[in-house]
């Protein structure tokens, strides 16, 4: 898996989310935007839109691939 | 399921099973135990007493296909229910006592023994069953593309192990004769065979259980 940083959880803060309210708006387990926000888990285009659209951030600034 | 169907079916099985021990009473009191002893069936001729015991084996044939039909229409209708609602179908992991059935696998070696049917053996698939204790835990789970991956991933892992424990197995068995005899080796493929397939159900199952557990054991609370 590609190595990468992600900044979901300052994003996801700053729109004061909680991760159960995240994980519903964009159609996924909590479980699933933990690993995100730890990097472990390589999420697929349309999730990564999703979120982007959902804390409006563009993706470059959530995901940064080094 | 709906109870009254349900129940239905039970009834339904419940008058073969009592029908087949009233014809075997019938065929053994009256019948000199026409049809339940071993007989010649090259020299067979229908006699009007035979008529209980061949209605009631037929009625129990003829429920037991059906029951067959209706579960296998079952489990297609809750696969695409789960594929339609994007979560995992409802089972009780009490089911995953099913597995208990393997052990009629050691049948064959009775069967064989009397009268060399080796059909038994294949039973021992019926370990797999012990997965539904898994899948059972994880019912009505959301299934996200993260779930969705593990799946691919735990059926992935489960093949490989199965197809590898396959192949070595054929290869040994492939050595040679085992014990000195061609049916033991092909008694002993059977069992692998079996033992193997009822491993890959099993697997698939209980790797989903651990990524998808071990991802939120590492997990914290927010």
């Amino acid at each position: 898996m590609a190595e990468f940083e992600c900044r979901l959880k300052k994003y996801r803060r700053m729109k004061d989310l909680t991760q159960e309210q995240l994980a519903e708006k964009v159609g996924v387990r909590r479980e699933t935007i933990m690993r995100l926000e730890k990097a472990q888990y390589n999420p697929s285009l349309k999730l990564a839109i999703d979120i982007s659209r959902a804390v409006e951030v563009p993706i470059e600034e959530i995901f940064v691939f080094k | 399921m709906k109870t009254n169907k349900m129940k239905i079916w039970i009834g339904c099985g419940g008058v073969c099973v009592l029908s087949v021990f009233l014809s075997l009473w019938y065929a053994i009191a009256f019948n000199d135990s026409r049809l339940v002893v071993p007989m010649d069936f090259k020299n067979y001729v229908f006699e009007i007493r035979d008529l209980p015991m061949i209605v009631s084996v037929s009625l129990a044939c003829i429920y037991l296909v059906a029951l067959f039909v209706m579960l296998f229409i079952h489990a297609g209708k809750k696969q695409r229910q789960a594929e339609e609602t994007g979560i995992t179908r409802k089972i009780n992991p009490k089911l995953g006592c099913l597995g208990v059935l393997g052990f009629l696998g050691f049948a064959g070696f009775w069967t064989y023994s009397v009268d060399g049917t080796v059909f038994p053996f294949a039973f021992f698939l019926f370990f797999g069953f012990f997965g539904f204790y898994y899948e059972g835990k994880m019912s009505g789970t959301f299934m996200d593309e993260r779930f969705r991956e593990n799946i691919a991933r735990a059926k992935l892992k489960a093949y490989k192990i199965t197809f590898g424990v396959m192949l070595i197995a054929l290869i040994i068995l492939c050595q040679g004769k085992l014990f000195g005899n061609l049916e033991y080796t092909l008694i002993a493929a059977i069992i692998t065979f079996s033992l193997a397939f009822a491993l890959g159900i099993f697997l698939s199952e209980y790797l989903l259980y651990r990524y998808d557990h071990d991802d939120q054991a590492e997990e914290g609370e927010e």
